[in-house]
């Protein structure tokens, strides 16, 4: 029997052209994660659906079939949310380039939905983007069940946040010398989710880039290397 | 059997997106058996496409020499110039006949997701010819998609600095709009653009 779901709450992740006319959407749904549907004749020029399979809305997608043939027949945009621009816009492609990356399809993951309308949410209202984005990164991480713990050692010894420490993935804190080397202060304040001081910031980012890519297997983030490009502009001299 | 040069033809028509093996054997019994004097029409326009059409020094969009008459009209006014995802959005501007000004086809957009960066537009070809010293502002006429309005994020930081003046086209209601028939999506981002009456 083939399934029909109606009106789930989604975001768009992607889309992209597929034969003359149609769309693969891949969505981000609350209840059964992600997944991939096919909008057919959406690249018409009269087709309504395209205008409203835009990514970072919210969205309620209702569509039918099963597999890889599953329909999206309707989309209605929720409404009141914020609109992203410039940097925020950017990152949020970035946190929509490692769910596509590392979020298995069809594994529904609630509290990362939650977490991830929050995050667009944040970013939309005009907030600093780092703090949003390593929390999200976190908050993936954990879901996906690579969380480690923060606030002990490898040998079960409390993080002291004075002390430096090393970082290896899936072991986690290891005393210095092995894998990236992180204060113990910014190890507690990720933890807390508390990102105020500019040092803890540095020096997640780093950490948090390290793991990310150790789990990515160094297939590359194009959205960083292109926020990367962004910060880097300085005005020419003319 | 297919003699090899049919099926070298059905090969070749298969480069049209959109075009599978069916549709591409029903094209070249078309034009072999109904359409011999089209075939070959077609087949010097295509050649002569390739051979004369190369992308404008100045607009990058195709042109039979160096420089688009558009671009070297005296009639256009030098000192705007609007940047465009495609040829067709360019030509659609021009259907208009309210801007005076000059044209950057960009062939593409930045869509990260897709893999495609600033090196995959001619963001630097479009950097070096804002820099000619006669263009002041420049508009951003990308589409109003995700993709298109980070094109147009990146594109507008990178030349304002360079010192120049940027601008976006605005969105909201169509022409002759009426509230009650619009999208809800469109009359938001209508509210949201909102300017001083």
């Amino acid at each position: 029997m083939a399934d029909k779901v109606d009106n789930e709450v989604a975001f768009i992740l992607h889309t992209r052209p597929w034969r003359e006319s149609s769309l693969i959407v891949e969505a981000f749904t609350r209840h059964r994660g992600r997944i991939s549907l096919v909008a057919r004749g959406a690249r018409r020029p009269m087709s309504s659906l395209k205008s409203r399979l835009l990514a970072f809305q919210p969205l309620l997608l209702s569509w039918f079939g099963k597999g890889a043939v599953r329909t999206l027949h309707d989309s209605e945009w929720q409404g009141g949310r914020l609109w992203l621009k410039g940097e925020a816009l950017m990152c949020g492609f970035y946190l929509n380039e490692l769910l596509l990356k590392l979020l298995p399809a069809e594994d529904p993951h609630e509290v990362l939905f939650d977490h991830y309308a929050g995050a667009l949410e944040t970013l939309g209202a005009g907030s600093e983007p780092e703090p949003v984005l390593r929390r999200f990164e976190l908050a993936l991480l954990s879901e996906l069940g690579y969380a480690h713990t923060l606030d002990r050692t490898e040998q079960g010894q409390p993080v002291d946040p004075g002390e430096r420490y090393g970082f290896v993935p899936d072991r986690g804190v290891v005393s210095p010398g092995h894998g990236s080397t992180v204060l113990g202060k910014t190890l507690l304040d990720m933890m807390a989710g508390d990102f105020d001081d500019p040092c803890t910031l540095v020096e997640c980012k780093q950490l948090m880039r390290g793991l990310i890519n150790h789990y990515l297997q160094d297939r590359p983030l194009l959205t960083r290397q292109l926020l990367i490009e962004l910060q880097g502009i300085e005005p020419m001299n003319l | 059997m297919t003699p090899s040069a049919l099926a070298n033809l059905i090969d070749a028509l298969r480069v049209l997106p959109g075009v599978g093996p069916k549709s591409a054997a029903r094209m070249a019994y078309h034009l072999l058996q109904r359409d011999r004097s089209g075939a070959a029409r077609l087949a010097q326009a295509m050649g002569m496409a390739l051979e004369k059409l190369r992308p404008c020094e100045r607009c990058n969009s195709y042109s039979e020499t160096p420089v688009c008459d558009l671009c070297a009209s005296p009639k256009r006014d030098p000192r705007l110039l609007c940047v465009v995802e495609m040829p067709v959005d360019m030509n659609r501007m021009e259907e208009t006949h309210a801007y005076p000004g000059l044209y950057f086809v960009l062939m593409g957009r930045l869509s990260p997701l897709d893999g495609l960066g600033p090196r995959e537009i001619g963001l630097e070809r479009l950097l070096k010819r804002a820099r000619d010293g006669v263009t002041e502002e420049i508009i951003l006429a990308t589409n109003f998609t995700v993709e298109g309005e980070a094109t147009a994020h990146y594109i507008g930081e990178r030349l304002k600095a360079q010192g120049l003046k940027v601008s976006r086209i605005a969105r909201g209601l169509p022409a002759g709009g009426e509230l009650e028939h619009v999208d809800a999506m469109t009359v938001a981002q209508a509210y949201m653009d909102r300017r001083p009456a």
